[in-house]
C-alpha cells in the first residue's frame, strides 16, 4: 500500500507552528490555544498512523453474455487491518454501465471485517473484457494520511453481439459432399423427387414408382436430389469504419456476422471467418457448436487497425476460402483496398455477395455549399462502386438504419434469382 | 468577525486582515485548491492575533471558542475540497460530522486548559524556551513529513 500525506497534514503543522511563533512574538497565551488543536491533530495523526491491509475476491455470475444483458459482479473485501474511510473503485470499460450499486463506494472497515459489494452491470456493447481490477484508497480518522493500492482480480467476460432478425438465408449456388439441408442438383439418396428412370439391377425396391410402372408395364424407379451442405465464409472488412457519437459501422457488421454464422451452422453448413483489413485473421470452415463459439470469440477480437499496406486476397490461406464457398462480405465500402479485393474474389470465381453497412447516418450533414458538393461526389462514387460490383455479377445490398438485415438479404436473393435467369 | 467586533482599537485593520483571509479561503473553494485554504485560515488567525496584540489587559476568555471555530472551519474546508466521487450513504457522513463536533469540543477544552495554565504561571525564560522548542519540533515534523511523503 502506498502511503502519502494529505495537504491537511502540512497545513495543520504549518498553522500550528505559525500560531506558536505569533504567541512568542506577541506574548499572548491565547495564540497557544489557537495553535493547540492543529498541533495536536498533526501529532495524533503521526502517532496513530497504521498501514491498512486488504484482500479482495471478485466473482461474476457468468462468463458469457449477450449485448443488452445484465451481469452481476460480487466483490468481497476483507480487511486484516481496517481504516476509517475506505473508497473502493471497480475499474470498468465504457461498454459496461452500472445499473445498480455504487461505483466507487465509500465504506468503513474495522480490523478483520468482511464486506460484500454487489454491482449489476449492463452490457451495452459486444467485446471481450477483463473485469476485476480494484482501486482502494483509505483515509485515517483525521484525514491526514492516505493509503492507496490496486488489487488485480480480473476475470474474463465475453459479451456477444445480439442477433439480428433474419427470415431466410441466402442459398449457396454450389453444395459440398457432406450431408446437409440443401437440395443438391445431383441425384442420390434424398427426399426431394428428382426424376424417373427405368429399373436397373441393384435398385432398391422401395424406390420403385408403382404408378409409373403400372402405366408403362415395366419397373420404373424414383430418383431424388441429395441433401447436401455448403461452405459459407463470412468476410469482414476491417480496413476502416465510420464512427460517430459511440456508433460505428463495425457494430452492425459484427451483429450480422454473428447472426449469419449461427443460422448457417444450424443448417449444418461449414462456416469460416476472415477479417480482412489492417490485421488479417481467419478461421477455417467447420461445423458445430464449437465452431460457433470459436467464430464469435474471433469476432470479439476484431478491431479496426489503421494500415497503409496494400493487401490482396492472395494473402488469405487457400483452405480458408474453399472454391465453391458462398462468401458473404460485410463492408462499409470505405476503403479502395476492400473494393479491389472483392472484385478479385469474384474474378477468381467465388460466389460472392456484398452486404454494404451504410455509413451515411454516421456522416455529419454538410454545413456549406462546398461540403454539400463533396458529400454528393462521395455518394456518387459509392454508387459507381456498387455499379462495378453489379456489372461483375456481385449482388450488393445496402443495410442502413432504414432497412433490416432480412430486407437486405432478400434484396440480394432476388438479384441472384434474376441473375441466374439471365445467366450471369 | 469576533475580533473586529470585540476590538476597541483599529477595528478596520483587524477587519481588513480578517476579510483578506476570508477572501483567500473563498478563492480556495472557487479554484478547488487545498493548498490555498491554509493561507486563508492563517489570514483569519492573523486578524485575531492583531486584535490580541492591540488589546491590553487580561487574557481573552473566548480564545478557546475562537480556536474551536477556526479548527472546525479548517476541517470543514478541507472536507469540502476533497475530490471523491465515492458514495456511501448517510452513515459515513454522520460519523464524520460526529468526529468534527468531537474535535471542536476537544479543541475548546484544550484551549481552556492552556489559558488556565497560562494565567496561573508567570512569564519566564523557561516558558519562552518551551515555546521555542514547541515551534521547532513542529517545523521538524514538517520537514520529516516532506522527506517521507511517499512510502
Amino acid at each position: 500500500m502506498r502511503r502519502s500525506a494529505t495537504p491537511k497534514l502540512g497545513a495543520y503543522a504549518g498553522l500550528g507552528a505559525l500560531a506558536l511563533l505569533a504567541a512568542l512574538a506577541t506574548r499572548r497565551p491565547e495564540l497557544v490555544a489557537i495553535a493547540a488543536p492543529f498541533v495536536l491533530a498533526a501529532v495524533a495523526g503521526l502517532t496513530l498512523i497504521r498501514r491498512p491491509a486488504f484482500d479482495a475476491t471478485v466473482e461474476l455470475d457468468r462468463e458469457r453474455a449477450l449485448e443488452g444483458d445484465e451481469v452481476e459482479v460480487r466483490v468481497s473485501l476483507v480487511a486484516a487491518v481496517g481504516a476509517e474511510r475506505v473508497e473502493v473503485l471497480l475499474e470498468l470499460p465504457r461498454e459496461l454501465e452500472v445499473e445498480s450499486g455504487d461505483n466507487p463506494v465509500l465504506l468503513r472497515l474495522a480490523d478483520g471485517e468482511r464486506r460484500e459489494l454487489t454491482l449489476r452491470l449492463r452490457c451495452t456493447r459486444w467485446g471481450a473484457f477483463r473485469i476485476g481490477r480494484l482501486y482502494v484508497r483509505t483515509h485515517d480518522a483525521l484525514g491526514l494520511f492516505r493509503h492507496e493500492t490496486a488489487l488485480d482480480r480480473r476475470l474474463p467476460l465475453r459479451v456477444y453481439p445480439s442477433e439480428e432478425s433474419v427470415r431466410a438465408l441466402l442459398r449457396p449456388l454450389e453444395t459440398q459432399v457432406f450431408a446437409g439441408n440443401y437440395v443438391a442438383r445431383e441425384k442420390s439418396e434424398g427426399i426431394e423427387f428428382a426424376d424417373l428412370r427405368p429399373f436397373v439391377a441393384g435398385d432398391r425396391v422401395r424406390h420403385v414408382n408403382w404408378r409409373a410402372s403400372a402405366r408403362r408395364g415395366e419397373l420404373w424407379v424414383n430418383e431424388h436430389h441429395a441433401e447436401r451442405n455448403a461452405d459459407v465464409v463470412i468476410l469482414l472488412d476491417s480496413f476502416a469504419e465510420a464512427r460517430r457519437a459511440g456508433r460505428t459501422t463495425l457494430d452492425p457488421a459484427l451483429r450480422a456476422a454473428a447472426t449469419l454464422t449461427a443460422r448457417y451452422l444450424r443448417e449444418k453448413d461449414r462456416v469460416g471467418f476472415v477479417t480482412f483489413g489492417g490485421s488479417l485473421n481467419w478461421l477455417l470452415p467447420s461445423t458445430g457448436a464449437v465452431q460457433l463459439y470459436r467464430m464469435v470469440d474471433a469476432m470479439l477480437d476484431t478491431q479496426i487497425v489503421l494500415s497503409y499496406a496494400w493487401r490482396d486476397v492472395s494473402t488469405v490461406p487457400r483452405r480458408t476460402l474453399p472454391p465453391q464457398a458462398l462468401v458473404l462480405a460485410l463492408t462499409p465500402l470505405l476503403d479502395e483496398r476492400s473494393e479491389t479485393a472483392l472484385l478479385d474474389l469474384r474474378a477468381r470465381g467465388f460466389d460472392l455477395v456484398v452486404i454494404e453497412i451504410s455509413p451515411l447516418s454516421l456522416v455529419p450533414r454538410p454545413q456549406d455549399e462546398l461540403s454539400e458538393v463533396a458529400h454528393r461526389l462521395w455518394r456518387l462514387r459509392r454508387d459507381a462502386v456498387r455499379g462495378r460490383f453489379e456489372r461483375a455479377g456481385i449482388p450488393v445490398a445496402v443495410w442502413g438504419d432504414e432497412t433490416s438485415l432480412a430486407a437486405a438479404l432478400e434484396e440480394v436473393g432476388s438479384f441472384r434469382r434474376r441473375a441466374r435467369a439471365v445467366g450471369v | 468577525m469576533y475580533a473586529a467586533a470585540a476590538g476597541d482599537r483599529l477595528p478596520q485593520v483587524v477587519a481588513g486582515v480578517g476579510a483578506a483571509g476570508c477572501a483567500l479561503m473563498a478563492v480556495a473553494f472557487l479554484v478547488r485548491r487545498p493548498s490555498v485554504l491554509p493561507v486563508g485560515l492563517a489570514g483569519v488567525g492573523a486578524a485575531y492575533a492583531v486584535f490580541l496584540s492591540l488589546r491590553s489587559g487580561a487574557v481573552d476568555a473566548r480564545a478557546p471558542i475562537v480556536a474551536a471555530a477556526l479548527f472546525v472551519a479548517a476541517e470543514a474546508g478541507f472536507w469540502s475540497l476533497e475530490r471523491t466521487a465515492a458514495r456511501g450513504g448517510t452513515a459515513p457522513m454522520a460519523r464524520r460530522i460526529a468526529t468534527l463536533v468531537g474535535s471542536a469540543a476537544v479543541a475548546a477544552l484544550v484551549g481552556s486548559l492552556i489559558l488556565v495554565l497560562a494565567t496561573g504561571v508567570a512569564g519566564s525564560v523557561a516558558l519562552e524556551a518551551i515555546g521555542v522548542a514547541a515551534a521547532a519540533v513542529t517545523l521538524a515534523a514538517i520537514a520529516l513529513l516532506a522527506s517521507r511523503a511517499s512510502v
